[in-house]
């Protein structure tokens, strides 16, 4: 398990997002634009630069079936970017936003897209034909704070969202005209839109990054307090597991099958968790092996280390009494990563590969051996 | 070596380490706007518990984390009104080329002497361990600083009074 291949794009990446066929990636080199590159020859090349924002682009998403762009941004705006023929064209989505937008994801049948924003409330955006613009529904008064993430449940209804209160939610999301009722979604629920399934307050910190599993029957989140929740039995009476790791807080969470998952965060390196077979989970170790440089002991080296050390104490006149400064991180990354994503194959049932951005500029694509 | 210093420095450097988790995150209640929400105090919810490391009395460093922002305050120690006067205005040097320093507040919390101002802008242009290094660098630093201007003030004078008393003779 490793970095298969690590690009540097731009100097810092707020988020990106893959192309269905996996041969372009959308990248937000941490301004407003947003710059597709395409693989070349083995070479990534910049074919566009999609430039409607006005402040910095917080999230985007490229629907896998449909091949359409969603961005959102601070200015409080989001556009749907559709290909025509070689060029991508927006279309204004009327988010009725007074504050900024935070995240954004397609829903599993690509009708409705979620956005969180922190205006505390989350807009659910669904196309309407006749005027030709994407409008939204707000599930207002539920957040007491910023949205952080949303996640869609498999069944396109069930939305999961996280905010900076430290709690995270399940609503329902029906739109009459949109959705039809009964279509294999199992739900029990008189589904009304925006009601509040569930509401876990198990983080004493800002929860971030809501995934559900595969299937959908678990729900994993993270909290600031460097603590990853996972949640079983979604519903009136569910149960949770909390998993407390020693290293610094995660930013996103990945499943990679029902029972694996992988966060990442400001500790620069992806962090693996596993159930056993009791379902229990844990953290098993982490993706990229540091590489420990050993110092140099030659004679050299040595010397001017010992020349440097006298140096200082005749300087100052007093004894050596600095703390050694932190080394740097060996790893593919050198900066909080904040975006994991999937790289699906259409015939895989389980991720294999995944890619990472953060804020070194870095994308990193990860190859999972079997475990 | 067990030296107190060293120990006080490493507290301030592992809280650092801890602290410096911080991204971009726009207000909530002004629109369009992106404050550090440790100056502003206008959402409690996203700020941290304030961490005090007390070496003793004289010299403590308060670090207080919100979501976007990380400040630390130092309050260096001041044994006599020679040592006082000294830091004051040394640091006020320092304050008042603050953009030089990039991090460094130009005013001091209040009960302090000299403040930084860490933004989650700061950490993706800079390393982190860069970052800790230069604070706690700095840190380590003004006492020496201080006590040798204390020592070059105390020679100068002697010289000037001996200089002085000469022509009496």
């Amino acid at each position: 398990m490793a970095a298969v291949s690590i690009h540097q794009f731009a100097q810092c990446i707020t988020c990106h997002a893959w192309s269905p066929d996996q041969t372009m990636v959308a990248i937000c080199p941490n301004n407003s634009e947003v710059h597709i590159y395409k693989l070349m020859q083995e070479k990534w090349e910049k074919i566009h630069i999609l430039r409607k924002h006005d402040q910095i682009i917080s999230g985007i998403d490229w629907s896998a079936k449909s091949n359409k762009i969603v961005t959102v941004s601070h200015d409080r705006n989001s556009y749907v970017w559709n290909q025509e023929s070689s060029e991508w064209e927006p279309t204004l989505v009327i988010l009725r936003l007074n504050r900024a937008a935070l995240c954004v994801q397609w829903s599993p049948q690509e009708n409705k897209f979620a956005v969180g924003s922190g205006a505390k409330t989350v807009c659910i955006c669904y196309y309407e034909q006749e005027n030709n613009w994407w409008v939204s529904k707000l599930i207002r008064k539920k957040h007491n704070s910023s949205v952080t993430s949303v996640a869609w449940h498999p069944n396109n209804i069930l939305l999961a969202t996280t905010s900076t209160d430290g709690k995270c939610r399940v609503f329902t999301t029906f739109i009459r005209g949109v959705d039809s009722r009964g279509s294999g979604t199992g739900l029990p629920y008189d589904s009304k839109f925006g009601e509040q399934i569930m509401q876990l307050d198990l983080s004493s910190s800002w929860a971030f990054a809501v995934r559900w599993s595969p299937s959908g029957s678990t729900l994993a989140y993270a909290g600031h307090n460097s603590m990853i929740y996972f949640v079983d039995e979604v519903g009136p009476s569910p149960s949770a597991q909390s998993v407390s790791f020693r290293d610094l807080p995660l930013r996103d969470v990945l499943f990679v099958s029902e029972k694996m998952v992988i966060g990442v965060g400001f500790d620069c390196n992806p962090l693996l968790f596993m159930a056993d077979d009791m379902g229990t989970w844990s953290f098993v170790r982490f993706l990229d092996e540091r590489k420990i440089t050993p110092l140099n002991s030659k004679y050299g080296s040595q010397f001017s280390e010992a020349f440097g050390k006298f140096y200082s104490q005749s300087k100052h006149g007093i004894g050596n009494e600095s703390v050694e400064p932190s080394k740097p991180r060996g790893g593919a990354h050198e900066n909080c990563i904040n975006c994991i994503l999937p790289l699906r194959k259409e015939s895989d049932t389980t991720v294999k590969r995944f890619s990472t951005s953060g804020l070194d500029g870095k994308i990193v694509i990860w190859e999972l051996h079997d475990q | 070596m067990a030296n107190p210093l060293r120990s006080y420095l490493t507290c301030i450097r592992n809280t650092l380490e801890a602290a410096m988790c911080l991204q971009n995150f726009p207000c909530q209640e002004v629109e369009r706007h992106n404050k550090p929400e440790v100056e502003l105090k206008t959402s409690p919810e996203l700020l941290l518990n304030p961490v005090l490391i007390c070496r003793n009395e004289a010299e403590k460093c308060l670090i207080e984390t919100s979501i976007n922002s990380l400040r630390i305050s130092i309050k260096v120690k001041q044994s006599d009104e020679l040592e006082n006067i000294l830091t004051k205005k040394f640091l006020r040097f320092l304050s008042m080329r603050a953009e030089a320093f990039q991090v460094l507040r130009r005013k001091p919390v209040q009960g302090y002497d000299v403040s930084f101002l860490i933004t989650n802008y700061h950490c993706e242009d800079m390393h982190k361990h860069k970052l800790i290094d230069f604070i706690v660098q700095f840190m380590e630093d003004i006492d020496k600083e201080i006590s040798e201007l204390k020592i070059s003030v105390n020679t100068r004078g002697r010289l000037v009074a001996t200089e002085f008393l000469k022509q009496f003779i």
